[in-house]
This record gives C-alpha cells, structure tokens and sequence, in this order.
C-alpha cells in the first residue's frame, strides 16, 4: 500500500467494522501488528503444551490420560492453524521457529512457570484455559478475517479442555483433604499469573490492536470478564482465592482486586520465568532432534522445485 | 467456508461463469474457488472418521459435571 490516502481509507474501513482477507492490500503497520499478535498466539499454544506433557505418564487414570494427551494434541494443532495464518502475512515459519527459539519473540506468561501437582493439571486445564477463552471469543470479531475464522475452531476446543479442567477440579474436590489441598495450592500458586495474563490496563486511545480492531476487546475488560464467570464458581467449591483485596463491588458492577505484579509479568515474558530457559532448551533440543523428519519430508520437494 | 455447489462446464473459465451466477448472484460469497473434480481427494473411510472407541473426552459431553459440583458444593457449605 503506496500512498497516504489508500491507507487512510484502509483504517476507515477496519475502524468500521470491516474485515482484511490475506491477500488484501494492508499498510504496512497493520501488517506488522497483525503478524506480532498471531506469532505471539501460535508460539503461546505451541510453548504451552510443555508444563501439560510433563503430566501424561503422571495421568491417575487411562481416560485422564487420553483426555490429557487429546488436549495436547489439540493446542499443538492450534499452533499449526495460527502459523499457517501468521505465514501469509508474509514471515516465513522457520524465521519464526528460529525467532521464539532464540528469546526473540514472546509466549503468554503462564507458560513459563513450572507445574507441581496434578493439582496444577487441573487448574491449568480450567482457569488457565479460561483466561484464554475469554480474550479468544473476542477474536473471533478480529478484523483480520483468517485469524478470526480460526479462533471459532479453537475456541469450541478450548471449550472441551475447559470441561475437562473443571472435571479434574470437582473430582480432587469431592476427594481426600489432601486432594483438597493439592487443588488449594495450585491456585495459589497460578492466582498471580492468571490476574497478570490479559496484561495491565491500555489506553484505548493510544492501544493500536484495539483501534484497528485486530483485537476487539481491552486487557481490563476481558479480566473483569474472566472475574465475573470464574470466581464464583471457584468460591461455590469452598476454596480461596489468594488476594484479600478481592471483592465485587456492587455499586460499579467491577472487580476490585489487589494491582498484579506487572514487573513479574514484564520479567517472565522476556525470558526469565522460573521455567522459561527449561522450556526453550526442550524446545531446541526437541528441534534439533526432529531435524531428520523435515528434511526428509521437505528434501525431496525443495529439491524438485 | 463451505461447499455451495457443483457446476458442469467445459472448461474452468466457463465454470467460473456459471460458479458467480449461481452461488454470488445476490452477493452471499465473498470468494469462491472453482476446482476440477479431478482435483479432489476424497476420504470416506469410516475406520479413519468414526473410527469405534470411546472418544467422548474429546467433547463437551464427556464430562458429567452437575453430581460432582452438587458434591462439592454441599461439602463446601458444610465445612464453611
């Protein structure tokens, strides 16, 4: 897109509701944001696998273990989806590969903490995956058509592993005090990162994601939202959450809660979680020990063309 | 996307005539891919699609929550 006029009226019409398709003409900014924002969903669902595999042998039962192991398989088919979405606007997916193996790009900060218990599983399954869900549906009205077509597919998945969360949840609840405790300090341990996740409040002015509709909700809206559905449902099972100034304020209809550790969040999403180095070493490893399988798929295609 | 329909012509400019005047001619598509049957690959094998396990855990269904939260519920009210 060459000339100032043309982008203008490109804004105009994101601005107004319209949607881009992948081979429409997009300024360049769009472009780039666009790009920023599904790399960063697709390296997310594709990091965010690692505290779940750790769990399949450690599964109590056969079905958790097919449960576990099916919801595995699906978030890493959602990375797929995202990379095919983030490849058309233009960077090819080994850059992208090369980019989150080397720090360069970011995962969701939740992906960078280590998991204890079956407890963890749970809780991960279920708030975590709700978190998710809640600034996910809102892509689905993403300006960016490809991107938001692929969020409804995602989200009717991430609905089953949400079920399947909560599942875990209620059985350890129904079951020992242990087991009660097990789910107890789990959310302590991933109460901080969950109200960290959707990021600190944006100017709604100023945040171009949201201008231009890439996303079509604010970072404070969608927590408000995770709060209203999901602490109800976990006070209702007799646990507590662990921030005394958490409460819902009648008059204004909000949540008011302690202000989350954003230095933490800043921290951990440039690479210093306490799993972060842990999980981008498995990941390289893991690239370099499936380098076999790409090369003899792709060799004898790039050799033909 | 979804499959709209199926056209006989003889050439694939041609069919991608008779494609716009059946399936855009009130402006319902924003894009339509004209392929050769030829070109399709079809899998039908019901082993592959519905193959005979229990997969219910990939669903919704699968889990039958409202005894437990009834449950958990109660012990909670009991214990507060």
């Amino acid at each position: 897109m060459s000339t100032d006029a043309s982008a203008e009226a490109f804004y105009a019409h994101v601005m107004g509701g319209g949607k881009v398709e992948a081979d429409d003409p997009m300024p360049d900014d769009y472009r780039a944001a666009i790009l920023k924002f599904v790399e960063m969903h697709a390296n997310s669902e594709l990091m965010g696998v690692l505290p779940e595999r750790d769990w399949i042998l450690r599964a109590p039962t056969l079905r958790r273990k097919l449960a576990l192991t099916s919801k595995i398989q699906d978030e890493v088919g959602h990375a797929q989806l995202l990379y095919r979405v983030a490849e058309d606007l233009g960077k090819p997916r080994e850059q992208m590969f090369a980019d989150l193996l080397a720090g360069k790009t970011k995962f969701h900060n939740v992906f960078h903490y280590p998991t204890h218990s079956w407890g963890d599983v749970g809780i991960i399954a279920w708030l975590v995956d709700a978190a998710a869900i809640v600034s996910q549906q809102a892509l689905r009205d993403s300006s960016y058509a490809p991107y938001a077509r692929t969020m409804k597919k995602i989200c009717w998945e991430e609905s089953v592993h949400i079920m399947h969360g909560r599942d875990v949840v209620l059985t350890l609840m129904n079951g020992t005090s242990r087991q009660r405790a097990m789910v107890q300090e789990a959310l302590n341990r991933w109460w901080g990162p969950l109200m960290q996740m959707h990021g600190p409040p944006t100017n709604p002015a100023t945040d171009r994601d949201l201008i231009w509709k890439i996303k079509t909700k604010g970072n404070e809206q969608l927590r408000q939202e995770f709060l209203s559905i999901y602490v109800p449902r976990i006070w209702e099972l007799g646990l507590t959450v662990p921030d005394p100034g958490l409460r819902h304020d009648h008059a204004t209809g909000r949540w008011e809660y302690t202000e989350p550790d954003w230095d933490e969040l800043r921290s951990v999403v440039t690479g210093h979680g306490p799993a972060s180095q842990e999980r981008l070493g498995f990941r390289r490893t893991n690239y370099d020990q499936t380098q076999w399988v790409r090369d003899a798929i792709l060799g004898p295609a790039a050799a033909v063309a | 996307m979804m499959h709209s329909g199926n056209v006989r012509a003889p050439d694939l400019e041609l069919a991608t005539h008779y494609a716009r005047e059946f399936y855009s001619r009130r402006q319902e598509s924003h894009r339509l891919w004209i392929v050769p049957r030829e070109a399709i690959t079809e899998l039908d094998d019901p082993d592959l699609l519905k193959p005979p396990f229990d997969r219910s855990f990939k669903r919704p269904g699968g889990y039958l929550i409202k005894h437990k939260l009834e449950a958990a519920k109660a012990r909670a009210a009991e214990e507060s």
